[in-house]
């Protein structure tokens, strides 16, 4: 067994020689995510604040995207409980996604690209590398636990204590090995590592749109969840230890599994059984469009796919919520106010995380023309009567398309199941194709500037992800802490009305598209001028 | 002599694909051996077996005369490898990553890795990701070449090397056949192999098709001859082992069998010979007429 480890120590240390100004950014960026909010909580629990924010967290649709809290007495809720409840989830899956892509990066990846194979001509084991990057990936979350903690009690609250601050830094990292332990095991089933990480993150959504719902109807089950490993520890309140004691079982067993299912396979082999092609294009791909759809085709319909299922998870929600409300009257009239009911209310809420998502896929769409760009992929194509202006268009064109299919499939997916599990409602289907596609405006916006990328800093498309990200949480966190409200226009996602809970705004649903459109123009006639980036 | 890599009746399957139908060569100690066969043949699959990348799905591998999967690492600390596209990490720096392969490796030679950067004329401080093609195989061969082995694998070593490179390359390797080193090397550069192998060994489509030295290669097919005379040229058209005729004034040219060579040379000694050229095929001819012939 131990050959198949020969030399592991020598990579390892190598590895964290070569991305040690990764691993510092990683620590020190994620970590200051995850334990440097705590003054804006001290702000939000004066006064009141605590108690409005327990019964604000009572609600179903906030339970479905944070987690629950096992505090039945308000005055029970402290800082700290509340820190737990609204930040742990959130920072679990940051966690589970970088250590994902650390571990697919350095695994399948580099097998991929034939590194692995100079490295395995020298005296170096079977397993080598794997064990390499996993020892690296769990140390940088035990220290990013202990970064964590330490920042939290270096506030010096009443309330953040130092055995909840550990526990609490433990739940990210243990999300975050595990996430390193399911990257590691899509990097054996699939074939390429952009299969790797789709994968995992298909997973990680599954995961968490399941959680969603036992959090709400039996959180018991969440507990056989991995994300329920991370976020179940209730820090500061039941400080719960055992959730680790599974992270770690699991860590151990998949690491395991993962090291066996490498020694059964060849290398640059998966699991997943391989096609053969056809051998001539078809008459649909032969066109600058067609091309691009033929080259995105795999991801577009998974995403798709993805979707309608994530909205029918959030859509069997409804039923829990309605059972939830039935049986606790103060409840209900907590939440029905102004004549607006739970699932109108819900619904508003929800579809920015539906629709927020959806607008994933078309930046994908849109990054993967400067991508192929740089691969030298489409070397042959500039040199043809092929316009920039055509490659341009087809791309945004395909953007667009896919961004209302995506839209309507995200809403679809909501509503179809969310009216066949209520058994009473006022709501109907348009209700919720209306209050989707309220959010297209949006797509068209986040288009635009992937267009004014292609067009002026191509290298910059990636940061689109960024900024979506960052939309997506400052809507996140509209709901839990009081932002200035200059904070909140800087999201994209917030300069559309909450329809149904709110009426359709057309004026900025209009003006935000204009800009969209206008950016897509710009971005047209820089990426004509701009020189190519071949090979680099 | 030594046996060095041992192969009989590899087979290889990738699901219903059968890569490797019928591959057994041998390499001895000391001895350079071209690899070579079209694309798609199975060269790069071979050596993958053969440095246990990837498992056999049937006979026998044996290098230093154990076992290419179950003993890799024993193996891999007297080998060198360099493939055909060398892959790097593109945040790390040539002279880095040649650092830590020589490391890995176990075997440095001393002041050769120094040597090697001058001789290939490699700039080692600069990240892998902005080196061209020719330079990441630089790096490929001088992390190869700055170690203490017994045996080293080249598959494409010097595709995208410019021919001065290419001439470094090739005094290298002749200096590793002296020191009585064992060189298994694929390349689609045939006179590269023409030049550095004391045999060769054909692959096609999975299976070893041929095997030899060059001269024993030589024989198996014909030299081509050009010559000009005053004499009765008919003689010629008439002989056996004669092809490809043909007249132009009073030149002939046509290939002939290596057996009747002799019967050439005594009827051409009885004319008067303005002109005699005979040149033997190169490898390139013997690798196009062995396909030709294969095929038909």
């Amino acid at each position: 067994m131990n050959r198949n480890f020969a030399l592991w120590e020598y990579l390892f240390i190598q590895y964290l020689k070569r991305d040690w100004k990764k691993i510092v950014f990683w620590i020190v960026g994620l970590g200051l995510f995850c334990g440097g909010f705590i003054p804006f909580f001290e702000e939000i629990a004066k006064g009141d604040g605590l108690l409005g924010m327990y019964e604000t967290m009572q609600n179903p649709a906030m339970i479905s995207i944070v987690g629950p809290t096992p505090i039945r007495d308000p005055q029970a809720y402290t800082i700290g409980a509340m820190y737990s409840n609204e930040m742990l989830l959130f920072c679990g899956l940051f966690a589970f996604i970088i250590s994902v892509m650390h571990v697919v990066g350095h695994t399948r990846r580099e097998e991929d690209l034939g590194l692995q194979e100079l490295i395995r001509s020298f005296r170096v084991g079977r397993e080598a590398n794997a064990l390499a990057v996993m020892v690296e990936t769990v140390l940088i979350n035990l220290v990013l636990a202990l970064f964590v903690c330490g920042l939290m009690v270096s506030f010096n609250l009443t309330g953040i204590d130092g055995t909840g601050s550990l526990l609490f830094g433990l739940s990210i990292a243990m999300l975050g090995i595990v996430g390193a332990v399911v990257g590691l095991l899509m990097a054996q089933i699939m074939s390429t590592s952009a299969g790797a990480i789709g994968g995992s993150i298909a997973l990680l959504i599954v995961l968490y749109i399941v959680r969603a719902t036992t959090d709400i109807s039996n959180v018991s089950l969440s507990m056989m969840n991995p994300l329920g490993w991370g976020y179940l520890t209730y820090p500061f309140v039941e400080n719960n230890w055992l959730p680790i004691v599974y992270a770690l079982l699991f860590t151990i067993v998949g690491i395991f599994v993962a090291f066996v299912l490498e020694s059964k396979r060849d290398m640059q082999d998966g699991y997943i059984p391989q096609f053969e092609g056809n051998a001539h294009a078809s008459k649909r791909m032969l066109s600058v469009p067609g091309m691009f759809w033929r080259i995105t085709r795999g991801t577009n319909i998974a995403w798709l796919v993805g979707f309608v299922v994530m909205g029918a998870a959030y859509g069997s929600v409804y039923a829990d919520m309605q059972a939830f409300l039935n049986s606790n009257e103060l409840m209900q009239q907590m939440f029905t106010v102004q004549g607006i009911s739970i699932e109108v209310s819900f619904t508003a809420t929800i579809m920015f995380v539906v629709q927020g998502l959806a607008i994933i896929l078309p930046i994908v769409v849109i990054n993967k023309l400067y991508h192929e760009e740089r691969r030298g992929h489409l070397s042959q194509i500039f040199s043809t009567k092929v316009s920039r202006y055509q490659l341009y268009w087809s791309v945004i064109g395909l953007a667009i398309v896919l961004s209302f299919v995506a839209n309507v499939a995200g809403s679809l997916g909501l509503g179809g199941t969310a009216l066949a599990s209520m058994s009473h409602t006022t709501m109907t289907l348009q209700d919720f194709l209306g209050a989707g596609l309220n959010y297209f405006t949006i797509f068209l916006f986040f288009i635009g500037l992937g267009g004014l990328c292609i067009g002026f800093a191509p290298r910059l498309g990636k940061l689109l992800y960024l900024y979506l990200g960052y939309s997506f949480m400052v809507s996140y966190f509209l709901n839990l802490l009081n932002l200035p409200e200059w904070v909140n226009n800087t999201s994209a996602l917030n300069w559309v009305s909450r329809v149904p809970m709110e009426a359709f705004d057309i004026s900025s649903f209009m003006i935000v598209g204009v800009i969209g459109l206008t950016m897509m123009l710009i971005g047209a006639f820089a990426y004509r001028k701009r020189d190519l980036h071949e090979g680099v | 002599m030594d046996t060095v890599i041992k192969i009989d009746k590899l087979q290889k399957k990738f699901g219903k694909f059968e890569a490797l139908k019928d591959v057994s060569f041998e390499v001895k100690k000391g001895e350079v051996v071209g690899f070579i066969g079209p694309n798609g043949a199975g060269k790069s699959t071979t050596i993958r077996v053969l440095l246990g990348i990837l498992k056999r799905s049937g006979g026998s591998v044996e290098v230093f005369g154990k076992d290419a999967w179950d003993d890799e690492i024993e193996i891999h600390k007297r080998l060198s490898y360099v493939p055909g596209d060398v892959a790097l990490w593109g945040n790390m720096t040539g002279g880095e990553i040649i650092d830590l392969f020589i490391k890995l490796h176990g075997g440095a030679k001393r002041n050769k890795r120094d040597e090697l950067i001058k001789k290939f004329e490699l700039d080692p401080k600069k990240k892998a990701k902005n080196y061209s093609k020719g330079n990441r195989q630089k790096v490929g061969l001088i992390a190869a070449l700055s170690v203490d082995s017994d045996l080293y694998i080249l598959d494409e070593p010097t595709s995208g090397l410019d021919p001065l490179m290419e001439a470094v390359f090739q005094e290298e390797i002749e200096q590793l056949k002296n020191e009585g080193k064992s060189i298994l090397l694929s390349s689609h550069i045939l006179s590269e192999v023409e030049r550095l192998a004391d045999r060769v060994v054909i692959i096609r489509e999975g299976v070893v098709v041929e095997q030899g030295t060059l001269d024993e290669m030589r024989h198996l097919t014909r030299s081509n001859v050009i010559l000009q005379t005053t004499g009765d040229l008919s003689v010629f058209k008439n002989m056996t082992g004669v092809y490809d005729l043909q007249q132009k004034g009073k030149e002939l040219s046509f290939s002939i069998d290596h057996e009747h060579i002799n019967d050439l040379l005594k009827v051409a000694a009885t004319m008067p010979m303005d002109k005699f050229e005979m040149v033997p095929p190169t490898l390139e001819a013997l690798f196009i007429t062995h396909y030709e012939n294969d095929e038909a």
